[in-house]
């Protein structure tokens, strides 16, 4: 009997220390002047934090509606009037799928970037200076890979142009001139 | 008389809690409403509608940074010449000076220093 107490007891504290490890993954190196630092500086932080989550929304609502005009009000339009006029425009259906996919992603990594956030500003940080610190870098890396969805984006719309000129130049200015 | 006082004594019979069918229709609606909007909250959650939601507390201030105008398409329908291309082009440049800036969600927002929480 007590031999299972204690294979229970190291089992829970395998448990325990388990799902502790990867919370303070980074925070673990941390000193206590930076802690001290971090509970004296956060509610600052956190007024900070809180603009940029607002201003973000806006700026992510405007870019994705754009973004979806472009790709259904004129991409798809563009596309369907060359297939309807019998011209070979595989080249930009592939780059206006490609941006559409991009545009889901960009979606998705800035759902998660404004969950993240969201959760971020109502943290008490003075109760929990490292686990503010490692939740600002894992909002700081989502940040980075919503900005990585953003360039992606514009390679495909530059990308999209080139292939427009590309098209111009091998069917219509041979005939149009 | 003597009817009416026996159909009287009827409507005081006594039911039990379990058995009225007022209080099952009033919980029984009240558990399918509350289901209802978990389903709509969960949906609104997932779908990403959140994200695109400027009506949520705090966000009033940046209602009106919403961009409300509306976008010019192109015809989907028509020749394809030169010209058309030409148009297409200038239209496609124009429409995609409204997200030029590729700054947007920049990294060095959320920099330790920029939020005061470096090491010392």
């Amino acid at each position: 009997m007590k031999s299972i107490v204690t294979s229970f007891v190291v089992f829970m504290a395998f448990v325990v220390f388990a799902l502790n490890v990867p919370v303070h993954a980074q925070g673990s190196g941390m000193t206590d002047a930076h802690i001290a630092s971090i509970k004296t500086n956060c509610p600052l932080a956190l007024g900070t934090l809180g603009r940029i989550h607002v201003n973000d929304a806006p700026q992510f609502i405007n870019s994705n509606q754009t973004y979806f005009s472009i790709g259904d009000k004129l991409m798809a339009h563009l596309n369907s009037r060359l297939t309807l006029n019998k011209y070979d425009a595989s080249m930009l259906v592939k780059t206006a799928s490609d941006f559409n996919n991009a545009l889901s992603n960009y979606r998705s990594v800035y759902k998660s970037y404004e969950e993240m956030m969201s959760q971020l500003v109502r943290m008490d940080c003075q109760r929990a200076p490292v686990t503010f610190y490692d939740n600002v870098a894992a909002a700081r890396e989502q940040r980075t890979e919503v900005h990585d969805a953003v360039v992606r984006l514009h390679e495909l719309l530059k990308q999209y142009r080139d292939d427009v000129k590309t098209f111009r130049a091998e069917n219509l200015e041979a005939t149009n001139g | 008389m003597d009817n009416i006082s026996g159909s009287h004594d009827e409507l005081h019979v006594h039911v039990p809690w379990y058995q009225q069918r007022l209080l099952w229709l009033v919980s029984g609606s009240v558990a399918i409403a509350f289901c209802l909007v978990l389903v709509a909250m969960a949906l609104y959650a997932s779908s990403g509608s959140a994200q695109l939601d400027i009506s949520r507390p705090g966000y009033k201030s940046v209602q009106d940074k919403v961009d409300s105008t509306s976008f010019e398409s192109f015809p989907a329908t028509g020749d394809v010449n030169k010209k058309a291309i030409d148009d297409f082009l200038e239209l496609y440049d124009k429409q995609t000076k409204r997200v030029n800036s590729t700054d947007a969600f920049s990294g060095s927002a959320l920099t330790d220093a920029a939020l005061g929480i470096a090491a010392p």
